[in-house]
């Protein structure tokens, strides 16, 4: 176990929201099983305000919760300077056997609380708070995920072994990967996964022009996907200019004018953006232009961004990688 | 909106902090004090550890040393001529250096043996001896030291001559040729640089014997693992410390030392937030009458809520930016008095060397989270409380 200023700070969050979590559960537990808004007694009363609390608890965890997710990874990847063999954040997150799974969580729990929000705004704008049990049993739901992390970040921060030899991001992003989903992306060829990655984006246009909540929520998932997924195969090697160097995460180092942090963000809040508002979609009936809107704007954002890199490749060198 | 932005409801924050100018100030006093002493400790560790960075950049690139029975101890000479047949090293070269105890003054003296045809192992050392005229042939051996050697030496009345004690008992009389002027203050100050044989005699060694040795690669530093594991291979009870592995080990020193003190920190600031924690929460019958009459005029909850939290986030924002000032007013241009002993440590000869500037974005971010956050924190349930006040129970 290290003790670096970081990782004190990550913990010390990382207790703040375990404590204000578990009030904010009991809370929402008690208030979604007695909650009845034609009620005029004082246990309603006393409910309504209760449920302000949860939310403005919500509301700190989620807005900590974004810039943290970047300081977990620029953490990781300040660790990977001390750790031996680790030459990026993913050596240091697949040193431990669940570090990748604390990421998916992080990410998993940025799009749930997300969307947390997005039913508190149309709750707290309704005229009879229609949505407050929902969103309660919603977030007692979402505080499995979100303690699941917790735990999973302190025991990622105890256990790591600052003098274990771990492996670097170019033999666990290739065909030779010890992990057998890993390894299969890159047995396929990568031409595959471009041209469904295209094809997705495609889908999810239509889908949005269509307005078909169903089809936006489907294909937006399909696209975060297949984004990530051609995103190591094929776009980051041209980021990187090396043809064997394939890894989401070095896109975050500063050699790449920390280009990752604008890909992710661009991509994450397309995605996000469309699916949590076609969710809200499914539960309102109305259509979330808004939302809509945003999302085909940072999806295309994001898709001209990565096709950039190997044009500009191409134009400049007359090959592909 | 998800996330309105009011800025009359900002104003309004910021003159309700003025308001209770008195209890708002004191914790803004010992909030900022906090992140002052936090930022300062972690700029200190930051800017020492650069300057080592940068004198590891003139550091060879592997330092052999011979181990028997766990204990550090001399290497023949010998060795040499089988580890330049090694495929890959540029140059070996065997090193003679120690510690010399002077008692009068309670210090230890590093002493480095070095021939004026020799070249010298490191960049730092070749730019320390330039501008001295180490060639010169005198009767008796000469040598020339760092400016706090100089100084101590000058204290106990040896002006241009010291007498070293041998093992044996006897006096070396050696003259001071001259003084190095170095940027590098940190590794030259308590430095002196004499004739090998002379190194010898005060060390009561044998001339076949070295204190280690140091190797550079020819060309190609990706073979140093190679090259690593031929060495022990050849000769087992040798030891190789990289460039690489004093980096980390760098690192790993100064992560452990804040973060050391930062795990003490942690408690005081604990300690602080109960107290702003009870602050807020025991809300004084005007306040309450403040709240009742907003919401009497129509404020919500949410809007009650909102101003609050402005109140806190301003607090604990200019508390922060405060406090970062005059961190770094006092590292930078105070150069930390008091605090840096934690780090430096408390030999005689070490102190006087500049803290480099070093401030990146990452450690604001760090400290940021640090300290706002969890401020908030505190104050996010006393705020709930204050919010949900009834107009009509407290007008009444």
């Amino acid at each position: 176990m290290t003790l670096t200023p970081e990782i004190i700070a990550l913990l010390t969050l990382d207790v703040i929201f375990l404590g204000l979590g578990t009030l904010a559960l009991i809370l929402s537990l008690r208030i979604a099983y007695r909650w009845d808004y034609a009620a005029v007694t004082p246990l309603q009363y006393r409910l309504t305000k209760q449920s302000t609390l949860v939310a403005v608890i919500i509301k700190y965890i989620f807005v900590l919760k974004l810039p943290l997710f970047l300081f977990f990874i620029y953490t990781c990847d300040k660790l990977s300077a001390v750790i031996t063999g680790a030459m990026c954040a993913s050596g240091v997150v697949n040193s431990i056997g669940f570090g990748l799974d604390l990421t998916l969580f992080k990410l998993f729990n940025l799009y749930g609380f997300g969307f947390w929000l997005l039913l508190h705004a149309e709750d707290a704008s309704h005229v009879r708070l229609a949505y407050t049990r929902l969103k309660l049993i919603l977030f007692a739901l979402l505080c499995v995920p979100l303690f699941t992390e917790i735990i999973l970040e302190i025991g990622f921060f105890t256990r790591l072994d600052v003098s274990k030899i771990v492996s670097c991001c170019g033999t666990l992003f290739s065909a030779a990967s010890s992990s057998a989903s890993l390894s299969l992306l890159f047995n396929v060829d990568a031409r595959v996964w471009v041209g469904i990655f295209y094809l997705v984006y495609t889908v999810s246009l239509i889908a949005l022009w269509l307005k078909s909540t169903a089809g936006v929520i489907v294909s937006n998932t399909l696209f975060l996907i297949f984004a990530l997924i051609s995103l190591i195969v094929f776009f980051s090697t041209y980021v990187y200019e090396l043809p064997t160097h394939r890894c989401p995460f070095c896109l975050l180092q500063k050699e790449y004018y920390y280009v990752g942090y604008g890909l992710y963000v661009m991509l994450f809040t397309g995605t996000f953006c469309a699916v949590g508002g076609g969710l809200l979609a499914s539960i309102t009936h109305t259509i979330p232009y808004r939302y809509w809107r945003l999302s085909g704007f940072f999806n295309t954002a994001y898709v001209v961004s990565i096709s950039a890199y190997p044009l500009a490749y191409y134009l400049k060198n007359g090959v592909w990688l | 909106m998800l996330f309105s932005f009011r800025w009359l409801l900002l104003e309004y924050a910021v003159r309700s902090l003025f308001r209770r100018f008195g209890k708002n100030f004191f914790i803004f006093f010992i909030l900022s004090f906090l992140i002052f002493i936090l930022s300062s400790v972690l700029m200190i560790a930051e800017s020492i550890k650069a300057e080592l960075n940068a004198t590891l950049k003139t550091l060879p690139d592997m330092t052999l040393q011979r181990f028997v029975a766990g204990k550090q101890t001399l290497i023949p000479v010998s060795r040499v001529d089988a580890l330049l047949e090694i495929q890959g090293v540029g140059s070996v070269t065997p090193r003679i250096w120690g510690y010399y105890y002077f008692k009068p003054a309670g210090v230890n003296f590093s002493v480095v043996g070095l021939d004026a045809y020799e070249e010298p192992y490191s960049a730092t050392m070749a730019r320390l001896i330039k501008d001295v005229d180490w060639t010169q042939r005198s009767p008796s051996p000469t040598m020339i030291v760092g400016e706090g050697v100089k100084t101590i030496l000058r204290e106990n009345y040896y002006n241009d001559f010291f007498n070293f004690i041998t093992p044996e008992g006897q006096t070396k009389k050696v003259g001071i040729a001259g003084v190095f002027h170095s940027d590098l203050a940190l590794e030259a100050n308590d430095l002196i640089v004499l004739p090998k044989q002379t190194a010898y005699e005060i060390f009561g060694m044998n001339a076949s014997d070295a204190t280690d040795i140091v190797l550079k690669v020819s060309a190609n530093v990706s073979e140093i693992p190679t090259i690593v594991a031929k060495i022990i291979e050849k000769f087992p009870d040798l030891r190789v410390v990289t460039r690489d592995d004093i980096r980390v080990s760098y690192q790993n020193i100064f992560d452990y030392k804040s973060g050391f003190f930062l795990a003490l920190f942690c408690v005081c600031a604990f300690a602080f937030f109960i107290i702003v924690y009870d602050k807020s929460n025991a809300l004084s019958s005007e306040e309450k009458k403040e709240i009742g009459i907003l919401k009497a005029l129509g404020w919500d909850t949410d809007t009650v809520l909102q101003e609050k939290f402005f109140e806190s986030f301003i607090l604990s924002l200019g508390a922060f930016l405060f406090g970062l000032a005059t961190a770094l007013f006092y590292v930078y241009a105070l150069q930390a008095p008091l605090l840096r002993a934690i780090f430096t440590g408390y030999s005689t000869l070490k102190p006087p060397f500049a803290l480099p500037y070093t401030l990146s974005g990452s450690m604001i971010v760090l400290l940021f989270l640090l300290s706002v956050p969890v401020y908030i924190a505190a104050t996010l349930i006393p705020a709930w409380r204050t919010s949900i006040v009834d107009a009509d129970e407290v007008l009444r």
